[in-house]
């Protein structure tokens, strides 16, 4: 038995070199190392099913760059990136258990372990204080594919970048709407009641949100905040049916928006109308569980799915997204989607991997929005890092549909509204 | 704020501790029997709720109807758990308590993880079930009927086990409790008491379970949201009372309602926690407790 092994020892070891060698040259001969970029979202959790989502949205972007779908727009040709040789993206995604702790470690071990060029994240802002903090400290870009919450571009930070709008924008646009909407039907908004979880997200939205009824002249009759996934929402409820106020304003996620939704219908309570800032009232989820009780829903988006027209490439890489996750693309997996392109065009552009290189060349981003699936004008960031052309739009779930309700110019069916009736 | 909104939080309060109660009757009856606290609790409800949720999806079954059925696979589960898990650590030589709690918290996480990966992260929920978005009103009050039903059904099931203990199973359980070595000179079966124990303890939280799914959502994590009560439950009511779990969790759902309702819902939670600091600052065993 030993003599055995001890003959075939060094043939083995000979094999394993000649293999090692092989596999050493190979790749540089034949095709440029991938570009490896890395994604948090939370994969697990109370907040499992958007990551997934995001996952499928993130893999489906990878494809088209890598393979040859040929969608028209920025990128969607193919055949890897062009300025490093037709080199393909490769995606490693982390958990962030919806934990801004997990969502620190995660990113240290992506940029140390896993040296990805940049991260991508992360849906709750409350990680994404935490990934872009230490993507800081190791001066490596992170993309903001979904945060809304206005104060992440406020931090001073140099490597951050946010492709989405934030809840300042998403707010205006509400608030534009109602101005829009009042002069339309003559059934002006008079008063709104604010409902939001206690995080970073809920809070800086709501706070925006009274700000800008103040200036409307729009009365705030209740400003309630909530711990997010709790065991009930009657009492929330109550109060918003003693508020009865014109529209009532939720900045909830899935659990609690399907919560919050059926605890209102519980109390005997039906709003004239919901304008929901995003979150848990895109989730398809959220309309699943919640059957009629979700119809006319309003909800501020950066994501129209029906606005086909001006963005021929939606059929298409809705398509491939459908083939993945048997939804169709909503506004977050939208925006999670076009966060990839960004930085993959960037990297292209840049020509390279070296961290200052694609500093510099997510600073010169100009890409216009025709190019992409999103509604935006376009996307290019100021010195906060942050996209200056993602224009919102606000949409209503009609009969089981989203359909666009504002800017009028891009609406594809009039608003359900029941205000003032 | 009006009289019949007071009234109405407080009535809503009241069927939420209902059901909070009988989730805190199954903790308190095991780790009264055998001093073990069984951190995967929260995820045998979580477990129940999604059983509801395939039954009525696939048989059409109405979670009203499955409550039996529940009740029994939920024992069996309870069972099982004693037998291949909890004996095992309870024969374990050293650091036993350590052993215990890692191996329920393991099963917690263990459950978790089964149920993302059988049924996906997605939300579910039962929303055409017999008493789905149903109401009724009670002068200024209106009240969801599936809810006042889970009150009424967790009440059923505390006057249930109420009566259990009332037999001569329930007097072996009493005196497992009191002295589990020196019930094996009288001749009762330690291990059979205490499986039976862990099965109707894990039937109770599979009841509320069932009651859960007809109003709540179901998700992998679930349980988390009603986990953390069920502990400050069972301590305020006092470990092993049944009546004290019972009382507890009435005063927890309305606490929890009235914070929400007169100082700020985000810190309805601290209302709860205050009252559980001066329970214990005043009576350290709980309102009930014997220990």
């Amino acid at each position: 038995m030993r003599k055995i092994a001890r003959g075939a020892l060094p043939a083995v070891a000979l094999l394993g070199g000649m293999l090692g060698a092989f596999a050493m040259v190979m790749p540089v001969a034949a095709a440029p190392p991938d570009v490896v970029i890395g994604a948090i979202f939370p994969l697990s959790g109370n907040a499992a099913a958007i990551g997934h989502d995001a996952q499928m949205a993130l893999d489906t972007e990878a494809d088209i760059i890598n393979g040859h779908d040929n969608v028209p727009m920025l990128l969607g040709k193919g055949g890897g990136l062009p300025g490093l040789g037709g080199a393909k993206i490769k995606l490693v995604f982390a958990d962030s258990q919806n934990n801004p702790q997990i969502a620190r470690s995660e990113a240290e071990r992506l940029i140390t372990e896993d040296h990805v060029v940049a991260i991508i994240g992360s849906y709750t802002s409350a990680t994404a204080v935490t990934i872009s903090q230490l993507c800081e400290r190791y001066e490596i870009p992170y993309i903001s594919a979904d945060n809304s919450a206005p104060s992440l571009s406020q931090q001073g930070l140099q490597w951050f970048f946010r492709t989405s709008p934030t809840d300042v924008d998403f707010s205006k646009a509400m608030f534009a709407f109602f101005a829009s909407i009042g002069k339309q039907t003559g059934r002006p908004v008079h008063s709104i009641a604010i409902i939001h979880e206690n995080s970073v997200f809920g809070t800086s939205s709501a706070t925006v949100q009274e700000a800008l009824a103040k200036a409307a002249g729009i009365k705030v009759l209740a400003d309630i905040s909530y711990q997010a996934n709790s065991p009930s929402l009657s009492v929330e409820a109550e109060r918003l049916r003693a508020a009865n106020a014109d529209v009532v304003m939720p900045s909830s996620y899935t659990s609690d928006a399907i919560l919050l939704v059926r605890s209102m219908h519980d109390v005997g309570y039906t709003p004239k109308a919901i304008v929901a800032q995003d979150a848990g009232f895109v989730d398809p989820n959220f309309y699943t569980a919640v059957g009629p009780l979700g119809n006319d829903a309003m909800s501020r988006s950066s994501f129209a799915i029906d606005a086909t027209k001006a963005r021929p490439a939606i059929p298409q890489v809705n398509a491939l997204f459908q083939a993945r996750d048997h939804k169709d693309l909503n506004d977050l997996t939208g925006r999670e989607l076009t966060a990839l392109q960004v930085l993959a065009d960037a990297i292209n552009r840049a020509k390279s991997t070296n961290n200052t290189a694609l500093q510099a060349a997510l600073r010169a981003t100009d890409i216009p929005g025709d190019q992409t699936i999103m509604p935006w004008s376009g996307i290019k960031f100021d010195s906060t890092g942050q996209n200056i052309e993602g224009t919102p739009v606000i949409q209503q779930h009609q009969n089981g549909v989203w359909h666009t309700v504002y800017p009028l110019d891009v609406a594809t069916a009039p608003a359900v509204w029941n205000v003032g009736k | 704020m009006t009289t019949g909104l007071i009234i109405q939080v407080v009535l809503g309060g009241l069927l939420m501790g209902f059901v909070y109660a009988l989730v805190a009757a199954g903790l308190s009856l095991i780790f009264g029997l055998m001093n073990v606290v069984n951190f995967a609790h929260g995820e045998l409800l979580m477990l129940a709720m999604y059983g509801t949720y395939v039954i009525h999806e696939n048989l059409h079954l109405d979670p009203l109807v499955q409550l039996p059925l529940i009740a029994v696979v939920m024992f069996g589960v309870g069972v099982a758990i004693y037998r291949l898990l909890i004996a095992r650590a309870l024969d374990v030589q050293f650091n036993t308590g350590m052993v215990q709690i890692f191996v329920t918290f393991g099963l917690g996480i263990f459950l978790v993880g089964a149920a993302q990966l059988t049924f996906g992260s997605d939300f579910r929920s039962i929303s055409n079930g017999f008493l789905s978005n149903q109401t009724f009103m009670l002068g200024p009050v209106i009240l969801p009927m599936s809810q006042v039903l889970a009150g009424l059904v967790c009440l059923l099931a505390f006057g249930v086990l109420a009566l259990i203990s009332r037999t001569e199973f329930g007097r072996a359980l009493e005196a497992t409790r009191e002295d589990r070595d020196a019930v094996a000179l009288i001749g009762i079966d330690r291990n059979r008491v205490f499986s039976i124990g862990w099965g109707i303890g894990a039937a109770a939280v599979g009841i509320a379970g069932v009651m859960l799914a007809s109003f709540y959502y179901i998700s992998p994590t679930v349980g988390d949201n009603f986990a953390l009560i069920a502990y400050v439950t069972v301590a305020l009511g006092g470990f092993g009372s049944l009546l004290g779990a019972l009382i507890a969790g009435l005063l927890v759902g309305v606490v929890e309602a009235l914070t929400a309702l007169v100082i700020d819902p985000s810190l309805k939670q601290i209302g709860i926690f205050a009252i559980y600091v001066v329970v214990l600052m005043f009576r350290p065993r709980g309102l009930l407790g014997r220990l």
